[in-house]
This record gives structure tokens, C-alpha cells and sequence, in this order.
């Protein structure tokens, strides 16, 4: 008698738990992954780039870089199909390496080389490489109700709320605001010898580089103005000594003139968002031109 | 071999398969200390040597003791305590990376990492060697004090069971015998408790790590730190509850481990309902052989400031885990002349104000479990009580923040009781639907954080 009831818990128990794991499944099939889930992490904020990455149409320009890059919100560019791929907390080459790792191709890669001291996650990239899909096949009732919830309560700008959030913006003079504290902070962060991690993924950065060239993708590296007192730092000097030391040509080179003096960091490296406006806008400066030229030299990413 | 991966699934699974067949019953207690060898090795096989050299000291010190007992008891204790300290304090003298000495086998002592769930057996040992040299005790053979000393459940994080309570229960286990829905509430209780519960929340606790914390706003860090008491409790409820409903499934109680503490309205209330055995093990073998009460109020309060403080070390070579011991001796301190008058008085709302304020301490004392580095602790703390100026704080999703909590909320608020009632019919459904959300809602795979100790 105990155990037939025992066995008929267990067995009510299995059934309800896959009675929500069917739900689920089903629901997945139905509505797929298009919710955009709520980062918790960092790495969340990764995943859920990459995913959208390797799911979406192939664009023309992708920026890799770190949080730096991170910043430069797509939606600040006026260049048509262009993907800002950067990871917070990452390193360039992560993106740099699942972008060269998909079947079809961008164009232009622009590849920062501020932040060169971080390995690259070889997890993430052996997750997203090879253009495999990493659509789940439950989805998760909790963080899809909150998804859900977020997206209702900060529905995503319109174009025209960002225009006018932009002009804004850039109608104003910069702020005035005392970031010494994050500044002093961020030179103390900085000020370590980082030759040998960095040595080792400009290596690695090269031959990503002629990877993508052998590829039909043109690559230009770009560096992100940084204060004057960080630009001192020794971790800043070395890298760039470093990275210019191997990649010399000036052709390799996006050039970024955004007018220093405009420019402000609020945490002491990343720029505030009028800042990252000017800069975005400076990049399509120089896009407009090299977009043309490549129009010309190369028809199309490999497919 | 962590509980919550599939290779645990599968070793768990082969083990209870052939556990209770009637031809190998003879060899039910090999068959446990043959899996928890593998389980103990499996990843670290180095360390094994090690457990070996622990359970034969220790049995070897026991032979002796049951000859002359005041003589071979202390230095069996002694030689617990020297392992201990050796490989948990050696970095403290020797630094992380210890300058070669030229002996071979001295470097290779000195290189070894901590060995996973040390303080757990060497706890194990000086209970066996306590317990079975008393006059009554029962008799016990090598098998059964391997059996004692490395049964895989426990093995790694408790509960600390004591020598006096595991071995009469060493006797031929029936299939028929096997708890099996206590057992499976138990797993499943546990799984729901680390996956859904401690996984998701530590996500956003690792927010609270250096240097990342200094981008939080002020009351981000108030949340985090109650968040983290959450993730502690569920994190280590969670381990135990796998072991308890594994100790049952191979035919063993092992004791309870916790029961709501963060519903008790005193500091001494506390150390009843946390990491029960703990307590337990420190009252038997530590606070009673001081004196515990019995020599006046002044040396009471000593006793239990010395207590606590030896247990904080007893979690890591570290300042910060010794001030937390001492601290939680001293609230246990402070509160006891004040505890007659404090529970003369019968209000609900002074008793939920009671429990606030142990929460509150017991929360702040957390920091130094997370952050065992004491200036970062300090910091912490003291961010918490200043106004933030990052102009790029951390998000935190406190809908998400809510909800992975609600199951330590929800189980304080003793839906156990409500389970007795007519709803007992939707237990199963109700264990069912955890057991899928530990699965679809499973956060990143993170170690226990007891593993550690």
C-alpha cells in the first residue's frame, strides 16, 4: 500500500514536471527566441549580442572592441547595416574571432586596440563559431515574463525619439562634471606593465587579421581617445607602442577626430553618451569614404 | 564531481542500481567506500593518498585510545588538527607560492591545494575518535569508520554527523526499506534550491566582488547584501538537502541541517536553525569541554566569543572570517542577560521586529564570506553608508532579483505548514513544477560556496 502511493507521488510528480517542460517547448516553437532577455551580467549582455549576431542578416561594418567601443550605440551611427559587436568586459578578439568564424561575411571590420591586455573567451567563441545556432529549445518562463515586463515598461526608442534625443544632446555644450575621482582611480588601474598579454593578442590579432584579409574583409583598427592623464599610463603607452610597433601602416588605420576638447569620460574611461555620439559620428565620417572605395575593390563577403 | 552535474547523475544512478541487489548485500558498505573513493578522486585522485593517510591515522589512534584513552585521544585530536591547519593555514605562514626547500616530497606537500571538504572530515574524525572511545559506545570495524569518514554524500560539505549517531545505523539496506518520496522531495528540494534559487542569485551578487562593487548605487548594495544572505542559505540548504535525500536513497539519516534561520528572533536562536550540525558539533566538542556554562556568566561569555571565534577560522586562514566569529560571539554575548526580559514580552510585532534586526546582523555579517579579503569587506561596508557618485551605476533587475528569492521567502513564511493542510494533495504537481524550473531556470553552474571550507 505505502509503495503504491509512493509510486503514484513519483509518478505525479514526473508528469507535472513534464507537463511545464512540454509548455515550454511548446511556447519556444511558437514564439521562438525573440524576446531580448534581461542581462543580468556582463556576460549576459555577451550572449546576448553574439546571439542576436549570428541569428540577424549579415551587415556591411562590424566594430569588435571592449566596453570602451561598447558605448557607441548603433543607433548613433547614420551608416546604413552597421553592427557595433563590442563586449563589455571582453576582448576585441572574441567578436573578432566569431565574426571571422561565420559562414557569410561583413565588409569592413573596425577592430579597437584600446583594451589588448584581456585573453580572448575561447568559450564564447567555440559557442558561436562556425555560425552554429544556439537557439534554445525551452524557453524560460521567469526571465521571459520579465522580459516581457521591461520591454513594455522602456519600450525601444523610435527613430525619431533618437534623432531628437541626439540633437539634443549634441545642441548642448559639454558637461561640466568632476570625474578626478574615477580619472585618479582608473590611472591607478592602469599603471602595470601588460606586455606580456598584450604581446601574445596583437600575434593573435595579426593573424586574425590576415585571416579575414584572406577572407575578402577589409580590417582597420581604431583607437578610442582616452583623458590625457590615462593616455599617460604605462598600460596605455605600452600597448600602443606594442600594437603600432607591429601594425605600422597607416592604411591599417581608422582615423577618429572627434575633437578632444569635446569629449568627456564621466567614469574616467568611457565616454558619456554626447561623447560617444561625437565619436560614432566621426566614424561615419571616415566610413563614408572607405565604404565607397570598397564598393569599388571588393563585391561582397565570402558567402 | 559536483551534485548538480550530469557526471554525478550518472555515478549516483550506477551506484544505486547495483547497491541493493541481494547478491552483493554482503558488500554494501565496500560498495559506498569504493564510490565515494571514486567520487573524492574523480578530478583530484592526488588528494587521495591524503584521505587515506586521515581515515588510517585516525582508526590507528582509535585502536590506541580504546587501550589508554587520556593518552591517545589528544593526540588523535591532535593529529586532526595538525592536517587541518597544515593544509588550511599554510598559506597564511608560507604565501601563496611556497619557495621550493629542495625535498621532494616536502614541495609537493606544500604545493597541494586545499583538499575539498578537509574541515568536514577532519570534524568526522574527532567525533569518531570522542564518540567511540566513550564506555557505551557501540563497536565499529574499518570499513564502517571509512564508511563514517568518506560517504560521498557528506563527504564534501556536511552535515557533520556525529560517529555515535552514523554507526549503528551500518546495517544490510533493503530496497523495500527506501524512502523513496522523501528521498525525492529532498533532491529535488535541494537541485530547486542551488539551480533556480543560488545559481540565478549569484549572478547578481557577483556584483558585490571587487572591484565591481564600487560602480553600485547605495541601496544596490543594501539589496545585494540581502540577496547574498538568500544565495548563502539556498546554496548550502541545497547541498545538504541532495545529501540528506541521497543518504536516504543508500539506507543512512543524516541529520538536518537547517531549519528557517532567518526566522530566528535571537543570535543564539540562529546557531540553533543554521548549519545545525556545525553547532552542534561545536557545542559536544568545544563550548561543553571549555566549561560552557557552568563556571559563571563572565567565563560563559568568554567561552562562547572563543567558540565562535574558532569557528569562523575553521571556514579560512583569514581575518575576515575571524572577525566574523568573534562577532557572532559576541552578539551571542550581548544577548544573553537580555534575553529572559526580551522574551517576557508577547507581541507579534516585537517578535517581527526581533527577527529583523538578527537578519540584519546576521546579513551584514556575510560580507566577510563573500568578500574574505577584509579591506574589500570594509569597503563595502562602508559604501553602504554613503551616498553613490558613479554616474554609470550597475543595473539590477529587482523584479528578477524578487522572484529568484521568492522560494527562501515563500519557505520561511512556513509553507511547510500550509503543505499539511488539504493542499498536501498538490505536493507532487508542486515538486514536479520546481524540478522543471531548476531546469529551465537553471542559473550559470557555479560551485557551492561551502566547498571552499
Amino acid at each position: 500500500m505505502e509503495q503504491r502511493s509512493s509510486l503514484s507521488w513519483i509518478v505525479k510528480c514526473g508528469l507535472s514536471g513534464a507537463a511545464v517542460l512540454l509548455a515550454c517547448g511548446a511556447a519556444t516553437a511558437w514564439v521562438g527566441g525573440s524576446l531580448q532577455l534581461p542581462a543580468t551580467t556582463t556576460r549576459d549582455g555577451t550572449l546576448i549580442t553574439l546571439n542576436r549576431y549570428v541569428q540577424e542578416s549579415v551587415p556591411d561594418v562590424v566594430l569588435v572592441g571592449s566596453s570602451l567601443t561598447y558605448r557607441l550605440n548603433e543607433e548613433y551611427f547614420a551608416t546604413p547595416k552597421l553592427r557595433n559587436l563590442a563586449l563589455a568586459g571582453g576582448s576585441p578578439l572574441t567578436g573578432l574571432e566569431v565574426v571571422l568564424d561565420q559562414p557569410r561575411l561583413p565588409k569592413l571590420l573596425l577592430i579597437e586596440t584600446n583594451v589588448l591586455s584581456r585573453a580572448p573567451d575561447d568559450a564564447v567563441i567555440a559557442r558561436f563559431g562556425r555560425g552554429q545556432s544556439v537557439a534554445p529549445r525551452f524557453f524560460r518562463p521567469i526571465r521571459v515574463a520579465v522580459a516581457a515586463y521591461e520591454n513594455r515598461l522602456h519600450a525601444p526608442l523610435t527613430h525619431k525619439q533618437i534623432v531628437d534625443t541626439m540633437d539634443r544632446l549634441l545642441g548642448q555644450p559639454p558637461r561640466d562634471f568632476d570625474n578626478s575621482v574615477y580619472v585618479d582611480r582608473a590611472v591607478r588601474q592602469y599603471d602595470e606593465d601588460p606586455s606580456v598579454a598584450v604581446q601574445a593578442n596583437v600575434e593573435r590579432l595579426a593573424a586574425l587579421m590576415e585571416r579575414a584579409r584572406a577572407l575578402g574583409v577589409r580590417a582597420l583598427l581604431f583607437e578610442l581617445p582616452l583623458p590625457k592623464r590615462v593616455e599617460a599610463t604605462r598600460t596605455v603607452q605600452i600597448t600602443r607602442s606594442l600594437v603600432h610597433g607591429r601594425f605600422a601602416d597607416p592604411r591599417l588605420w581608422l582615423p577618429i577626430d572627434a575633437g578632444l576638447s569635446e569629449l568627456r569620460w564621466l567614469d574616467g574611461v568611457h565616454l558619456d553618451e554626447r561623447s560617444a555620439m561625437l565619436v560614432s559620428r566621426s566614424i561615419d565620417t571616415s566610413l563614408g569614404r572607405l565604404l565607397g572605395q570598397i564598393q569599388g575593390q571588393i563585391p561582397s563577403g565570402k558567402s | 564531481m559536483t551534485f548538480a552535474s550530469w557526471q554525478f547523475g550518472v555515478f549516483a544512478c550506477s551506484v544505486f542500481a547495483v547497491y541493493y541487489l541481494p547478491l552483493l548485500r554482503a558488500y554494501q558498505v565496500q560498495m559506498l567506500v569504493a564510490a565515494s573513493l571514486v567520487f573524492y578522486g574523480y578530478g583530484q585522485p592526488e588528494l587521495l593518498p591524503l584521505l587515506a593517510v586521515a581515515v588510517l591515522g585516525t582508526w590507528l589512534f582509535l585502536m590506541l585510545a580504546l587501550r589508554n584513552r587520556a593518552l591517545w585521544l589528544p593526540l588523535g585530536i591532535g593529529f586532526n588538527l595538525a592536517l587541518l591547519a597544515f593544509f588550511k593555514y599554510k598559506f597564511l605562514f608560507l604565501g601563496a607560492q611556497p619557495a621550493p626547500t629542495g625535498q621532494p616530497l616536502v614541495d609537493f606537500l606544500l604545493r597541494l591545494p586545499l583538499p575539498i571538504g578537509i574541515s568536514f572530515f577532519v570534524f568526522h574524525n574527532i567525533s569518531l575518535l570522542v564518540d567511540m572511545t566513550k564506555k557505551d559506545a557501540p563497536r565499529c570495524d574499518l570499513r564502517g569508520i571509512f564508511l563514517y569518514i568518506i560517504f560521498f554524500p557528506q563527504l564534501v560539505s556536511g552535515p557533520i554527523t556525529r560517529a555515535q549517531m552514523f554507526m549503528p545505523q551500518i546495517v544490510p539496506k533493503y530496497f523495500s526499506d527506501v524512502p523513496f518520496v522523501d528521498a525525492a522531495k529532498w533532491v529535488l528540494s535541494g537541485f530547486f534550491f542551488k539551480l533556480f534559487v543560488a545559481n540565478n542569485l549569484n549572478e547578481m551578487t557577483s556584483h558585490m566582488d571587487f572591484p565591481l562593487y564600487e560602480a553600485l548605487q547605495t541601496q544596490d548594495r543594501w539589496i545585494l547584501l540581502f540577496l547574498y544572505s538568500f544565495q548563502i542559505y539556498a546554496d548550502f540548504f541545497g547541498y545538504t538537502a541532495i545529501a540528506i535525500g541521497l543518504g536516504l536513497l543508500f539506507g543512512y539519516r543524516l541529520p538536518i541541517n537547517f531549519n528557517l534561520p532567518y526566522i530566528a528572533v535571537s543570535f543564539s536562536e540562529f546557531w540553533k536553525r543554521w548549519h545545525m550540525s556545525l553547532s552542534n558539533w561545536l557545542r559536544t566538542y568545544l563550548y561543553i569541554p571549555l566549561g560552557g556554562n557552568r563556571r559563571g556568566a563572565g567565563r560563559t561569555y568568554l567561552n562562547l566569543i572563543i567558540v565562535m571565534g574558532l569557528g569562523g577560522l575553521w571556514h579560512g586562514a583569514g581575518l575576515g572570517y575571524l572577525l566574523w566569529g568573534l562577532l557572532h560571539g559576541i552578539f551571542l554575548a550581548l544577548e544573553r542577560p537580555l534575553l529572559p526580559v526580551l522574551e517576557a514580552i508577547d507581541s507579534i510585532w516585537f517578535r517581527t521586529a526581533r527577527i529583523g534586526v538578527v537578519f540584519l546582523g546576521v546579513s551584514m555579517l556575510w560580507i566577510f564570506f563573500k568578500l574574505p579579503n577584509f579591506d574589500h569587506a570594509m569597503s563595502y561596508l562602508a559604501g553602504m553608508f554613503r551616498a553613490g557618485t558613479n554616474p554609470n551605476p550597475t543595473k539590477l533587475f529587482y523584479n528578477l532579483a524578487l522572484i529568484y528569492s521568492l522560494p527562501v521567502i515563500i519557505q520561511h513564511l512556513g509553507v511547510e505548514r500550509l503543505m499539511q493542510t488539504r493542499l498536501r494533495v498538490l505536493e507532487p504537481y508542486l515538486y514536479g513544477a520546481m524540478a522543471a524550473l531548476a531546469y529551465l531556470e537553471a542559473g550559470p553552474e557555479t560551485a557551492f560556496i561551502y566547498f571552499q571550507f
